[in-house]
């Protein structure tokens, strides 16, 4: 593999961390904001905001994912489209 | 409060690393207490911070790193299992 190569590989490297990151902050304050009520009166994470948080969590991964594949199925056609 | 600084703090051994973890911890400090201010503290006819107001704030802090410890942990285990899951086809796909 040419220095080039090797550079643009670790950029792609790079910028794939700092997406999953992002996404998981953004996870982070979306389960965060629809499981946990904006009430304070105890620390402990209630048993009902447990399962939600773990629920959500699922959910917004398994969303990422299919978001995921439909954009890349989408521009897959785009590009099949612009060939012709 | 003082702001912490970074672990192994001297200045000319910082990597970047280190100033990306800081920056990282600074603006989850700067979320968490807007958020926590937001949802605790309403009340403007009072110079001084209400005990309840104060219970409220570290109980929100405290709920928030417990959340947030949850979400990391369903994460990691969301990320081995599609791991495993694509290793599994690559295997499935070679041999």
């Amino acid at each position: 593999m040419s220095v080039k190569e090797q550079q643009n590989l670790q950029l792609i490297q790079e910028l794939e961390i700092e997406m999953m990151a992002d996404m998981y902050n953004r996870m982070t304050a979306a389960c965060h904001k629809k499981c946990i009520p904006p009430v304070y009166n105890d620390s402990e994470i209630a048993k009902g905001e447990a399962v939600c948080i773990d629920r959500c969590v699922a959910k917004f991964l398994e969303i990422h994912e299919r978001i995921g594949k439909k954009l890349g199925q989408l521009s897959m056609q785009d590009e099949s489209l612009l060939k012709k | 409060m003082s702001v912490p600084l970074p672990p192994g703090a001297g200045l000319e051994n910082i990597d970047s690393e280190q100033i990306k973890t800081f920056k990282d911890f600074l603006i989850s400090y700067n979320k968490l207490t807007e958020m926590c201010f937001n949802d605790c503290v309403s009340d403007f006819t009072s110079r001084s911070i209400k005990h309840a107001e104060d219970k409220c704030a570290l109980n929100c802090l405290e709920k928030f790193l417990k959340v947030n410890q949850r979400i990391s942990q369903r994460f990691q285990e969301f990320q081995v299992l599609a791991n495993e899951n694509a290793l599994a086809s690559i295997k499935q796909t070679g041999s």
